[in-house]
């Protein structure tokens, strides 16, 4: 069980990574907080789930228990947000028409 | 006889958890891949959702397989620590699973509207030769 635990954890720590680079990278190319912060949450869920692999400590379990209730709090917020300063006529075109353009 | 099944019962749990987190991983990988490679070529906002919607469902067949081996680790008779963590995991993975299936629709249903208005407003629109 401890060298599925060490490859998990590594494995976390690499989709940890990836998940910062892919959430930079999506935010400097659409500019959109509410497209880059789900790309960023989802890959740090994966880590987190990999984290939960094997026999998690207390603390691991609550930090990945903090980073679901965080993501669905935040999704809420950005969808919130996004549905008041893009109202629906806007939210169907903005698909083909990126904010850049 | 209760060692023995101890014993099986942990090897099936590494094997179920190890799929899991190989399902995870590739998901992972492939996401990351694909962010990369959408992220450089196109600057549309729709152009990451299908990423993330398969994400997803990565997560949602990991989580799947996670759930089995916690199933599994149950056959065993733990300690109350031991049962304590498990019913904590256990509860973690099966809440993500149903915000992620709902998240999953919810943006399947979004996608298939704009596509629906999409093709809606190209067979309205008016000028076409013949």
């Amino acid at each position: 069980m401890s060298a599925l635990e060490e490859l998990t954890r590594l494995a976390a720590l690499a989709v940890g990574v990836g998940a910062l680079v892919a959430g930079a990278l999506v935010l400097v190319r659409t500019r959109r907080p509410s497209v880059a912060l789900p790309v960023l949450l989802e890959l740090l869920l994966a880590a987190g789930l990999l984290r939960l692999a094997g026999d998690p400590s207390w603390g691991t379990i609550a930090t990945v228990a903090a980073l679901v209730l965080l993501r669905r709090l935040i999704g809420a917020g950005l969808r919130a947000g996004d549905r008041s300063l893009f109202p629906r006529t806007a939210q169907a075109g903005r698909g083909s028409a990126g904010p850049g353009s | 006889m209760e060692e023995l099944l101890a014993g099986v019962v942990n090897v099936l749990v590494v094997i179920v958890e190890a799929c899991g987190a190989a399902v995870i991983i590739i998901g992972a990988v492939w996401a990351f891949a694909r962010f990369v490679w959408v992220g450089f070529t196109q600057r549309t906002t729709a152009a990451f959702v299908p990423v993330r919607l398969t994400l997803g469902r990565f997560l949602a067949l990991g989580l799947e397989f996670q759930l089995a081996s916690d199933v599994l680790r149950t056959a065993v008779a733990p300690s109350w620590e031991e049962l304590g963590k498990l019913a904590a995991v256990a509860a973690i993975r099966t809440a993500l699973n149903y915000f992620l299936e709902k998240e999953i629709d919810s943006e399947r249903r979004e996608i298939e509207a704009e596509q629906e208005r999409r093709s809606a407003s190209s067979t309205d629109r008016p000028g076409h030769p013949g």
